[in-house]
């Protein structure tokens, strides 16, 4: 009986590349992913690109609609909206991106943990999920904001907090089945560390339900960025936020009505580009994700 | 006047990768109370000649046209998609190869026959219900009371096809297509259904066309045979002509790979070997002859012509195939 | 099927007590006091003390979780600090407002959708199968309270064909029906349209995978009229996953409605709620969170035994 000495299994850099290939057929997502980095590129460059101080008061200018100097007009005291709009994507998109960051960090070790070593430490961890998830979600953002303090960091602990149940399932699923190879696996490589096979092991097939699920995280927490600031619980005035200034918009929707229109759009945009992106994501990984895992078993066969 | 006339069917689909030429000049007559059989391979076209007839094809991607297709006189291609609709479960009905699949799985079986009963003969309530049950009892299912509000998944697979019999059946019709209707089911059920199906259609001289890749079944069943293959017809005669004196090379190839209860045992069965063609790219010889293993060499040059053996029974074939001459 | 949902029963106290562990945490953990908040910062350490014995305030964590969840099993939710009334009653205030806004977006959602879906379904790739397509996606898009905004410039400020005060409010109820479902629709439509795009998607991609089954060509061949075809054969077994999923979203609801209720002054859970997070007030906190917890649970089992209710095959 032929004992295998390295065991094959489906190479995640190998599937990253045919997945970049395959992406950029699907051309919405194309689109999307364009948008996203023109968005991401030019609010992160906001100190250098905003014409004017987001923060700036001058009376004299305010509830100007939409002209050559101030191309979305100015709001009710008289700062120049589009700067306003970039800064605030800076904190949105930043504030999203760590979020997707802090939600992996917590959730995917908390399913892998789960999803391998099973029995007491699985039905724990999977109650606390399951409670985290009947939570509803806004609600328990405003808690912990709102309880712990209108701060970037509990912001983004909140909403990272929120988020994470989902992926801790998601990888608890796939760990599951992919468990079961596993130990056959195992059993027969002798020699090879069975902690070093499920990390590298699990870790690859489990990343492509993983990476479509975070541009999702990501979209749903630009938007609870946005519907906190909005509440009052995120970021606080005078800092530009699009939630943040879409409230304030609300007492001059009839006269200024740039004002709300500007920050919805923008996240709007931002919403949809992050959609077409995950759809194409979607597309290109997980026909792969199927077809590479039967590989490993027809792999020690030979 | 035959029941069915066919004359000429061409039914065509529109693919990505060009025209599929599924059904490609297939005329036939179908008498009243003759229990037709159709035979061929997967591809061969017998299916969808049947949903051609039925006018169950879907207009795009398909295309089906016809010099004439008459049932009892009238031409179903000039039908309009209302006026089919009378005809569909009425004069001519169909049923399908997996009865599981084909009863819709959150009705019960009394709501699928007693809708056809209410659609077509404007039967209600509780007449609708007495004929429903009268219907069970006549294709062999007991307790049919208790039955009716019973779900498809309750049932075993014959008595699902049995069902589908009595759906099929419940408004008379002149004509019943059966596609495959026995090939998912186990070989005693099997002999059980072909059974029923003979013995009720002869009763109500109902016209039969049964299509299937199994010849055993066939030469149980009917009483005349077309083979089919690549789209077209290649032979067809009554059965016992057909089975004494195969004529085409096809034929030939289907009786040597079919195992024979009554044939020398431990003869090898020779399948044929290769596979079906391309339907998209026109064919101008016969279609069978990258397969045929008793091809002259004027099969090379020009295409099969049809010839006639008397009573009814012809092939579109250039070889001579004196009986006795097994491959 | 009993034993199942005895099964799923029996969870529902596991998880509300995780829950309730959390939210006890939560409020408990963070700075503020209540008592402050309440009195303001001027008054007598006595009167302080007073009130934090009376809310049990001054005893160890353990203990006042501990008296809490004895209460609640009993059904005494507690009193809040900042308001003077009985958790209870303010729930009892709260929830049916709360639940009929949810239900006027479900009931939006359901009008828009059904349709929607169905015929996108049967005519694919035709004018209407772009717009549900393109209605979808702008629907998973854009955040609640931004459209809520647009609709009111829209509707209300332009137009001024409806208003956007008064929901559930009784002088509205006494002018009749209309007048008292009008201010609901600006709010039912900016809550229900994320709703209304993934049930559409859902019954359109349902409808498709049925209509491609085999009962469906066996209805066909029996001659049927079309319309039984499409609403018999077809949105019977469309309909399951659907309505399991319209219990399950309306579940999730009412926890999602806090911007919706925040714009338009809805006296319902959502803003209770957020009200008693900026006040401190840890028995509505607590007590409403385990209700609106409690309520989605709830649904989503309902929502399970619907599923074995409405399919046939399945049996427990």
């Amino acid at each position: 009986m032929a004992v295998p000495n390295r065991i094959s299994s489906p190479r995640f850099a190998g599937s990253i590349v045919l997945a970049a290939r395959q992406f950029p057929r699907h051309r919405a997502a194309m689109i999307g992913l364009v948008c996203l980095v023109l968005i991401c590129l030019i609010s992160a460059l906001a100190p250098y690109v905003a014409p004017y101080d987001p923060i700036q008061i001058k009376l004299s200018a305010k509830l100007k609609p939409p002209s050559f100097e101030h191309w979305m007009g100015t709001d009710h005291f008289g700062r120049d909206v589009l700067s306003r709009l970039l800064w605030g994507g800076r904190t949105s998109l930043g504030v999203g991106l760590l979020v997707v960051g802090f939600a992996f960090v917590l959730g995917v070790p908390l399913g892998l943990i789960s999803g391998y070593f099973g029995g007491k430490v699985d039905n724990l961890i999977m109650r606390l999920v399951d409670a985290l998830l009947t939570f509803p979600p806004l609600l328990l953002a405003v808690a912990l904001v709102g309880l712990l303090g209108p701060d970037i960091q509990n912001v983004m602990l909140a909403l990272g907090i929120v988020q994470a149940p989902v992926l801790a399932r998601m990888v608890r699923g796939s760990t599951l089945a992919v468990r079961e190879d596993l130990y056959v696996m195992a059993a027969r490589a002798l020699g090879a560390g069975p902690g070093r096979i499920v990390l590298s092991h699990l870790l690859r097939n489990v990343m492509s339900p993983i990476v479509v699920q975070l541009t999702i995280v990501f979209a749903a927490a630009v938007v609870a960025e946005a519907s906190l600031s909005f509440l009052g619980f995120g970021t606080q005035p005078p800092n530009p936020s699009w939630g943040r200034d879409m409230s304030e918009a609300r007492r001059f929707l009839g006269d200024a009505p740039w004002m709300f229109m500007a920050p919805t759009g923008a996240i709007m945009l931002c919403v949809l580009s992050i959609n077409f992106m995950g759809d194409g994501l979607r597309d290109a990984l997980d026909p792969r994700a199927w077809r590479t895992r039967r590989t490993v078993a027809a792999g020690e066969r030979r | 006047m035959p029941l069915l006339s066919v004359r000429n069917l061409r039914t065509r689909f529109a693919t990505d990768r060009g025209v599929v030429r599924a059904v490609n000049g297939v005329s036939f007559d179908l008498e009243e109370g003759e229990i037709l059989g159709l035979v061929g391979e997967s591809g061969s076209g017998k299916s969808v000649t049947a949903l051609s007839i039925m006018r169950l094809v879907p207009e795009p991607p398909g295309k089906v046209t016809a010099d004439s297709m008459s049932l009892e006189g009238t031409e179903l291609l000039k039908l309009s998609e209302a006026e089919v609709r009378e005809f569909r479960g009425s004069r001519m009905a169909m049923i399908f190869q997996d009865p599981m699949r084909s009863l819709n799985p959150v009705l019960t079986i009394g709501r699928q026959i007693v809708e056809v009963l209410h659609r077509h003969q404007k039967l209600e309530g509780a007449a609708a219900r007495r004929r429903a049950i009268e219907l069970l009892e006549t294709v062999g299912i007991p307790m049919a009371e208790k039955r009716l509000a019973a779900y498809p998944h309750q049932f075993s697979g014959g008595m699902r096809q049995r069902v589908m019999i009595a759906i099929a059946l419940s408004c008379n019709p002149r004509l019943l297509i059966a596609d495959e209707a026995t090939t998912a089911l186990d070989v005693t059920i099997q002999a059980q259904i072909i059974d029923l199906v003979k013995r009720l259609t002869r009763d109500r001289g109902t016209s039969v066309i049964w299509i299937s890749h199994d010849l055993g079944v066939v030469a149980g069943l009917c009483d005349k045979v077309n083979v089919m293959y690549a789209g077209n017809v290649v032979e067809s005669g009554p059965i016992r002509e057909l089975f004494h004196r195969p004529s085409h090379g096809y034929t030939l190839g289907l009786m040597g790979s079919t195992p024979r209860v009554d044939g020398t045992p431990m003869r090898r069965l020779t399948p044929i070997e290769g596979v079906p063609p391309n339907l998209i790219d026109p064919i101008k010889l016969c279609p069978f002859l990258p397969r045929c293993r008793v091809s002259v060499p004027a099969c090379q040059v020009q295409p099969p012509e049809r010839r006639d053996f008397g009573a009814g029974h012809w092939a579109a074939c250039l070889a001579d195939l004196t009986p006795g001459r097994a491959p | 099927m009993w034993y199942y949902l005895g099964r799923r029963l029996i969870q529902v106290p596991l998880v509300l007590i995780v829950v309730s562990l959390m939210t006890f945490l939560i409020t408990r953990a963070t700075p503020g006091d209540p008592v402050q908040i309440m009195l303001g910062m001027q008054t007598s350490p006595e009167a302080a003390a007073a009130m934090r014995a009376e809310f049990n305030l001054d005893r160890p964590l353990p203990v006042q979780y501990g008296l809490w969840i004895a209460k609640v099993a009993t059904g005494d939710l507690g009193r809040s600090i900042r308001l003077n009334d009985t958790v209870t009653s303010l729930l009892a205030e709260r929830f049916p407002v709360s639940l009929q806004l949810a239900l006027a977006a479900m009931v939006f959602a359901l009008v828009v959708s059904i349709p929607l879906g169905v015929i996108a379904a049967l005519r694919r790739n035709s004018w209407i199968d772009y717009l549900c397509t393109g209605y979808t996606v702008v629907g998973f898009a854009v955040p609640n309270f931004g459209l809520a905004l647009v609709l009111i410039y829209v509707f209300s400020i332009k137009l001024d064909w409806l208003p956007i005060t008064g929901i559930g409010s009784s002088e509205a109820a006494a002018a009749g029906f209309w007048s008292y479902i009008k201010p609901f629709m600006i709010p039912a439509i900016a809550l229900g349209t994320l709703q209304t795009a993934m049930l559409t998607r859902l019954l359109r991609s349902s409808m498709i995978d049925v209509l491609s089954q085999d009962y469906m060509r066996t209805a066909r061949a029996k001659g049927l009229l079309p319309g039984t075809i499409v609403v018999v054969h077809a949105l019977k077994n469309a309909m399951i996953p659907f309505i399991t999923m319209v219990a399950v979203q309306f579940g999730y609801m009412i926890g999602i409605q806090v911007t919706i209720e925040y714009i338009f002054a809805v006296p319902g859970m959502g803003s209770a709620v957020l009200n008693a997070v900026v006040n401190r007030d840890f028995p509505v906190i607590q007590g409403f969170t385990l209700v609106i917890s409690a309520f989605f649970l709830f649904a989503n089992i309902t929502a399970d035994m619907l599923y074995a209710l409405l399919d046939p095959r399945i049996r427990y």
